[in-house]
């Protein structure tokens, strides 16, 4: 599931390519409503509907027959069942799936021909279907951004390493593959927020291509192999590479200071590292991702040596007032 | 060479943010600055050093700088402190 339309691209016949083998879907008519357009991320049980409760009928949903339904319209007469389902397909219905292998009433079957609406049978139970079936669509409808830098998993970490061109992403994070960690993105990352975690992949037309000034474009399966690539990757960790000067001195010189990237309205965790001719940039990435290791597992080392220096300061302090008292002190 | 005392007022003395503070102003300045209590000189432009003073309140602060923009480089750190770098 490298490749996943954006929410506008997800005809009924490109979910059908995706997801057809693992939902075991048979289509009724091979064709029949292949065009529309999946409009929604949820699905529906029309179940109340077809008992004649009609007014919060989802029809812009994916319609899911199970046995429910199924048995329902079974227990119906001809013309009660012929009524039931021509009143839910008078709202368009796109597309419907009947589930647990059973068997289509042809009512449905014709409804489904006369509005274009695409009609497929699974012999998988509803439950585990709908699961696999909102996996998708979760993915397809997520809030998506795409950011331009890397992102490389290093020590199980997604890293995303930012920063203007030309200074140095890519060598660095080629140093990074060379040490053992994986890229999944390089140049412009594509991030998605799938049930509050962002998670972020390559342009999946282009392999782990990489463009190296003066190389031109490698493809980094092609010298490190399989363990160097990945396809997709949480995306935790931010350090954004900012040119060094005298006058900007605006980075952290303690560590005491956690700023954050907002993306997609998720916070992470963001390191501004200065550039600097001779700097080891590899190194440096493998550092602050193993800082951020610390700091996840709630040790905070530069915090712990600022309590360690105020306390020491506090003590000289009082030693000092303890020597001055006789004339009277400082107030505290 | 340009030479100045300061007497440090904030209540925590100069810890890391403090100190983050005076090395970040510092390293504005081409100058070679340093920072001297009871005898023991330290690179203003090193935070480890800076720290290593462990300055409390009422700590009287040299600030030496030496180079083409020595007075501006003392002037400057010198604020910081009178300040009490923004702190209480």
């Amino acid at each position: 599931m490298s490749d996943i339309p954006g929410s506008d691209e997800l005809t009924v016949a490109r979910f059908y390519k995706i997801l057809g083998s693992k939902l075991e879907l048979v289509p009724v008519d091979l064709e029949t409503g292949f065009a529309n357009l999946v409009r929604s991320p949820d699905i529906s049980r029309p179940g109340m509907a077809l008992t004649g409760y009609i007014q919060h009928f989802l029809h812009e949903r994916i319609q899911i027959f199970g046995e429910t339904e199924i048995t329902y319209l079974n227990s119906l007469s001809d013309s009660e069942r012929e009524f039931a389902l021509g009143r839910i397909f008078e709202t368009p219905i796109y597309c419907s799936i009947v589930t647990k292998g059973l068997p289509a009433p042809s009512e449905l079957i014709a409804y489904s021909r006369s509005s274009d609406s695409a009609l497929f049978l699974s012999t998988r139970d509803t439950t585990p279907l709908i699961h696999d079936l909102t996996d998708l669509l979760d993915e397809v409808f997520a809030p998506r951004t795409s950011v331009y830098g890397s992102l490389v998993e290093v020590f199980g970490i997604g890293l995303l390493v930012t920063g203007k061109s030309a200074i140095g992403k890519s060598e660095s994070v080629l140093g990074l593959l060379e040490r053992g960690h994986r890229l999944i993105a390089d140049d412009r990352v594509f991030i998605s927020r799938i049930r509050g975690i962002l998670v972020g992949r390559g342009d999946s037309r282009m392999g782990h291509l990489m463009e190296i000034r003066g190389l031109g474009l490698v493809e980094v399966s092609n010298f490190y192999g399989i363990r160097a690539v990945k396809e997709r990757q949480q995306v935790q960790f931010e350090v954004r590479l900012e040119q060094w000067s005298q006058d900007n001195q605006e980075f952290d010189r303690t560590g005491l200071v956690q700023k954050v990237n907002n993306i997609l309205d998720i916070s992470i965790p963001q390191t501004v590292i200065p550039v600097l001719p001779g700097r080891n940039l590899t190194l440096l990435l493998e550092i602050a991702v193993m800082n951020h290791l610390l700091v996840r597992q709630g040790r905070n080392i530069p915090r712990e040596i600022e309590d360690n220096l105020i306390n020491r300061i506090l003590d000289k302090e009082t030693d000092q007032e303890r020597r001055t008292d006789m004339t009277g002190g400082r107030e505290t | 060479m340009t030479t100045k005392m300061v007497e440090v007022i904030n209540q925590l003395g100069i810890h890391a943010r403090p100190a983050a503070k005076i090395v970040r102003n510092a390293s504005m300045f081409d100058s070679h600055i340093t920072l001297t209590v009871d005898g023991d000189t330290v690179n203003a432009k090193s935070i480890m050093g800076v720290m290593t003073l462990a300055a409390c309140r009422g700590t009287m602060i040299e600030v030496q700088a030496d180079g083409d923009d020595e007075r501006e480089a003392v002037a400057g750190i010198v604020q910081l402190v009178l300040d009490g770098f923004g702190e209480d």
